[in-house]
């Protein structure tokens, strides 16, 4: 279709207006492809008053800041979103397209694929770049297969896992050049019509990018129990998660739930506490660096890919844990180890 | 009110890890020793339909449509128990699971649900328990040219049309889309209601159409847009778990802090 070499990266942002991390990640991921082609990175933001995030864009290695800004991408609208980037894509024709995997994506790069007809690969941990070619990897049967896709014709999209690969650090140099699109959007073509939203209350770090991640399961036994490892998870300053039973009793949001069927999680830490390890919740937290299991049964699944664990109920042993942890968290506050 | 609801059919994803063996030579996933059962989210999206009937249970009509290379009327029993009306299955050589792109998978439902004709809604999980594409739902609605609504936590009907919730990262919005429309199903809906033994019974009656791909009109010729190079088993987490002991159960908590600031985890 194309031979400039463009790869494209799409850019959220935040609820706060900041990049979004997974971006940032997209953006390190697409600057390797654009090396491997010796082709231009180009960045994609669209949204209101972006006008401050499209220059900080400048920083993160892109060529281009592709940015579209208009009242009516405010939110993500499927219609608005598809016709403004179908237009862009008509007029730059890149060779790859790369998103995070978001909600918005999870909506968005399917549209844009059967618009395009174009082949997708999602929730990719791996993107291989060889010989001019581009190899995808991504986690199939619960992440107890690996699969290896190619893809048959350009453009290539791909929507990547949180933190599976490093994000782009922010330079000095503001390099990329911003071209503004000025795009025509037509209210009478969108096919969906949203009524409302309800905002809920912020409730502390976003699970899929969390650093830490403190999660219980069944074992935790309701809502009381969670309310401790609340606590423990504000001490380390990380997000509050849990297997799919607490979830289905009510004990905890549906929306904390991690694993195959929740959110998959990659933090540096991931504490599980009464969780028995099925095999869907594992797939979902096998990206962690360091799992830390607390479980009365020893013979639990979660131990088998633990790197620390205690035997144990765990209403005895949280406490301490999160009272030694205060400490040891507090003392570098004041002068200690950094 | 006619709802169709696609559901896949796929090994047990909760089976062990060593039941899913690569066959190198075929380059296909083969299960042993686990039982198929209805993808996951396929199950929600099965439950939203069957709020919709208990709303108004005389004139909703639920199908089943499901597309595979072999389908269990056993495995398919459940879906009819909890409350759907019949069954439609296509089944087929050309449908194993590993030869089917996003895209021909959706191509053949589009084929499947224009032969059954009538519809007003289809449901469809947000992705399928094997694969994980996400990406058919929408594929189906481009297809036959209606809206696609993703991520919903509840779905409503009313006389003005349908409302979906549907997930964001923070909270949810309350969207409304004409019919005949596609949804796509979130775990947020529920889990798909338990059967009562008289229902599993009373669901052996109820009515299973049966076709192959030719019947559909799907003869295979469409190209595969992501092609399967090669599958390969992951490496394992490493299984040495350093099991923190004390004095006390709370003496462990203490110790557990203690090594993970020794590890620099902390």
């Amino acid at each position: 279709m194309s031979n400039n070499n463009l790869v494209l990266v799409f850019v959220e942002l935040a609820k706060d207006n900041t990049i979004m991390p997974i971006s940032l990640e997209s953006l390190n991921t697409g600057k390797r492809l654009a090396d491997g082609y010796g082709g231009k990175l180009a960045t994609l933001i669209m949204g209101r008053n972006i006008g401050n995030m499209t220059k900080e864009l400048r920083h993160y290695g892109a060529d281009i800041v592709y940015t579209v800004d208009n009242p009516m991408l405010e939110h993500y609208q499927p219609d608005c979103y598809v016709m403004t980037f179908k237009q862009i894509y008509e007029k730059v024709t890149p060779e790859v397209i790369i998103m995070g995997d978001t909600l918005t994506s999870i909506d968005l790069a399917p549209r844009l694929a059967f618009s395009f007809g174009a082949g997708l690969v999602t929730d990719c941990v791996g993107i291989i770049f060889d010989s001019g070619d581009v190899r995808f990897i991504k986690p199939v049967y619960s992440s107890n297969i690996m699969a290896e896709f190619s893809l048959a014709s350009k453009p290539y999209m791909v929507t990547i896992r949180s933190r599976s690969s490093e994000p782009a650090c922010r330079s000095d140099t503001a390099k990329g050049e911003i071209i503004p699109f000025d795009i025509s959007l037509d209210a009478s073509l969108m096919k969906t019509e949203v009524i409302e939203r309800i905002e809920a209350e912020d409730e502390g770090p976003k699970l899929a990018n969390a650093n830490v991640v403190v999660a219980g399961g069944r074992g935790i036994g309701g809502t009381e129990g969670f309310e401790q490892l609340l606590d423990l998870a504000r001490v380390l300053g990380g997000a509050i998660g849990a297997s799919r039973p607490p979830c289905d009793l009510g004990w905890v949001p549906s929306k904390a739930q991690v694993g195959q069927t929740g959110t998959i999680v990659g933090p540096s830490v991931y504490i599980a506490v009464g969780i028995s390890g099925s095999t869907q919740h594992i797939a979902g937290i096998s990206g962690s660096k360091v799992i830390v299991a607390i479980n009365r049964d020893a013979s639990a699944n979660i131990f088998k890919i633990a790197d620390f664990g205690v035997v144990g109920n765990y209403e005895e042993v949280v406490p301490a844990f999160k009272d030694s942890l205060k400490e040891i968290l507090g003392s570098m506050d004041d002068g200690g180890k950094q | 009110m006619n709802i169709i609801v696609c559901i896949k059919q796929v090994p047990d994803p909760e089976g062990p890890s060593d039941s899913f063996v690569i066959n190198t030579e075929a380059n296909r996933v083969e299960p042993r020793g686990i039982p198929p059962v209805l993808s996951l989210f396929d199950e929600n999206a099965l439950e939203a339909a069957l709020q919709i009937k208990d709303a108004d249970i005389d004139n909703v009509k639920i199908t089943i449509l499901s597309i595979g290379k072999r389908i269990s009327n056993a495995v398919m029993l459940k879906a009819l128990a909890a409350g759907a009306d019949e069954l439609v299955k296509v089944e087929d050589e050309m449908f194993d699971s590993g030869n089917l792109d996003s895209f021909c998978a959706a191509s053949a439902l589009a084929s499947a649900i224009k032969k059954i004709g009538v519809y007003d809604l289809i449901l469809v999980g947000r992705q399928a328990a094997d694969w994980n594409a996400g990406q058919v739902g929408i594929g189906i609605a481009h297809m036959l040219g209606i809206p696609a609504v993703t991520l919903a936590k509840k779905v409503e009907i009313d006389k003005d049309g349908l409302f979906v919730e549907r997930v964001l990262s923070s909270g949810y919005e309350r969207v409304k889309v004409l019919l005949p429309a596609v949804v796509m199903a979130s775990n947020e809906v529920g889990e798909l209601r338990y059967p009562t033994v008289l229902q599993r019974r009373e669901a052996k009656k109820k009515p299973i159409t049966a076709w192959r791909a030719e019947d559909i009109g799907f003869d295979g010729s469409i190209e595969r847009k992501v092609v399967l190079l090669r599958l390969y088993t992951p490496e394992i987490r490493q299984g040495k778990c350093e099991i923190i002991e004390g004095l006390s159960l709370a003496d462990a908590g203490k110790n557990l802090a203690k090594r993970l600031r020794e590890a620099d985890v902390i």
